[in-house]
């Protein structure tokens, strides 16, 4: 009998985790991985952190060995280039056909480049390669700016000045964080980072870049010029849908799909990045850029290619580490942003505290800093029954955990 | 033939089934976990990037580190999330009166 073969098209953790969990499962017919990088599923997070600094090398998800082991096909350094939804193909740059009984898209996201920036010393990071390049950029560098106060930014400013250069950040919204924190919390995240040294601009739109003469980048904005060695620009993301788009899937902003990951055509399903996932309880899509969510999203869509209904309900969660500092949170504050103010339970000032959006009696989403604590806790809370009070989540005699609904007793 | 050596830490009564603590053995960050009466001991550095195991969570025999939520069975020492980790994992047995011994080895 002839083996059903699912391809798995994009290279990330999510994609690895499927393959995994595919495995896990008992799936013993064909699986390809179509992967654009040369190099097997890694772990990005350290791309923006310890491995800028020389403390980690690349962290692969699954050694190659493990592919071997498990029999799985890796196409490495192909793009799929064309999808048949018709006649479940998929064509690969150079030229190769695949068939496909069950397709995973996890195509990612790619950094948003701004047109205009292209001198030498410009640098994007999202890949293996982008943070090789930077890490050798860096290391060279006296002063590293930045273009963009979101993650990426901040966690390559802390880099920079971990290494003894000077950083400067340039964002042109009001602090740090902004999107993600608001201007209060935003603030604090602002703070760190200019008692550490970093050149903290906010407010700033750079109006272009161009080459410094003798080498480097000069920033030209409306408060003067800047010159840096290097420029790492980090103003967000886009959605690699276009294979997607080309086979007439319907895509957004991302693939969309249903709780179950499935797309609009039968046996393709897309995770990761770049999903923009329809779930109970949201009253929009959801689309997340977060590694835990993508490495539940593979485990999870890998169970529904073979067959099982199963709804996504894991918590989001995500974490950034920038000096001394973690920041974590759980839910999906974008959700309830304009639901209310947040609550804080903690102090900004000594920069420990969580903020949480409450909606009625419930905890919708938790954004901590320095407190991973709360935040596990809320991730339980949210996943199950439970009633709190703007009073009981200030006051930190209150445990979080004491929140939930008591389990109801078996009869 | 090396001697096992047994350091005496707490009692028994102070670390409920489902609790976890984090004690000191010859200068080692030691974690204590009681799962069902269960008792073992770990070094309370995950293995990911050290972070203190005890101020993360133990839920049943899952036990969570709140840094990035890498999960391993408390009973096992053994990675679920990642599953190819591991806990660093200490001799430990409990004294008739209740006392927890823990031998990191050396």
């Amino acid at each position: 009998m002839r083996k059903p073969r699912i391809v798995i098209v994009g290279g990330g953790a999510g994609s690895a985790a499927a393959l995994a969990e595919l495995r896990k499962q008992g799936f013993d017919g064909h699986l390809t991985l179509v992967s654009a990088e040369s190099v097997v599923p890694y772990e990005r997070p350290p791309l923006s952190k310890d491995f800028l600094l020389g403390t980690s090398g690349p962290v692969p998800f699954k050694d190659a060995a493990w592919y071997e082991q498990e029999s799985v096909e890796l196409l490495l350094g192909s793009r799929a280039t064309r999808l048949d939804l018709a006649a479940r193909t998929v064509t690969l740059s150079g030229g190769t056909v695949l068939g496909y009984d069950q397709l995973l898209l996890a195509t990612g996201v790619r950094p948003r480049v701004l047109p205009g920036l292209d001198a030498d010393g410009v640098c994007y990071l999202r890949t293996g390669e982008d943070a090789a390049a930077l890490r050798e950029r860096m290391t060279a560098a006296g002063h590293v700016a930045v273009l963009g106060g979101g993650f990426i930014g901040c966690e390559v400013a802390a880099a920079a000045i971990r290494l003894g250069k000077r950083a400067t950040i340039l964002e042109a919204l009001p602090t740090l964080l902004h999107r993600v924190l608001g201007p209060e919390l935003g603030d604090v995240v602002a703070g760190i980072h200019r008692d550490k040294g970093v050149d903290v601009r906010t407010g700033q739109q750079v109006l272009g870049v161009g080459p410094r003469p003798g080498g480097g980048v000069r920033l030209n904005t409306a408060a003067g010029d800047i010159d840096a060695d290097v420029l790492v620009v980090g103003v967000g993301t886009v959605p690699s849908t276009e294979l997607a788009e080309q086979a007439g899937l319907p895509t957004g902003n991302g693939i969309e799909v249903d709780a179950c990951f499935a797309t609009a055509a039968p046996g393709v399903y897309a995770i990761g990045d770049v999903a923009a996932q329809q779930l109970a309880g949201h009253g929009r899509r959801v689309r997340v850029e977060h590694h835990d969510t993508a490495v539940r999203h593979g485990r999870v869509a890998a169970r529904n290619v073979l067959g099982r209904r199963e709804p996504f309900g894991d918590v989001h969660w995500f974490w950034s580490d920038q000096f001394e500092h973690t920041i974590s949170s759980a839910g999906l504050l974008a959700d309830v942003g304009g639901a209310g103010p947040l609550i804080i339970r903690g102090s900004l000032e000594q920069r420990s505290f969580s903020a949480f959006s409450l909606d009625g009696n419930r905890v919708r989403a938790a954004i901590s800093l320095n407190r991973p604590r709360d935040v596990l806790d809320v991730r339980r809370l949210i996943a199950r029954d439970h009633s709190a009070t703007a009073g009981q989540l200030r006051d930190e005699s209150v445990p979080l955990k004491r929140l939930a609904a008591p389990a109801v007793a078996a009869t | 033939m090396e001697t096992a050596r047994w350091r005496d830490t707490i009692n028994l009564d102070d670390l409920w089934e489902g609790d976890m603590t984090a004690v000191t053995v010859d200068g080692e960050a030691v974690l204590l976990v009681n799962v069902d009466g269960t008792v073992r001991a770990y070094s309370n550095r995950c293995p990911h990037q050290a972070s203190a195991l005890d101020e993360g969570d133990l839920d049943g025999e899952t036990l969570t580190c709140a840094k990035h939520l890498w999960e391993f069975n408390a009973v096992t020492g053994c990675g679920v999330n990642p599953d190819d980790a591991r806990l660093t994992s200490y001799g430990c047995q409990v004294g008739d009166n209740g006392t927890i011994y823990v031998d990191i080895g050396r």
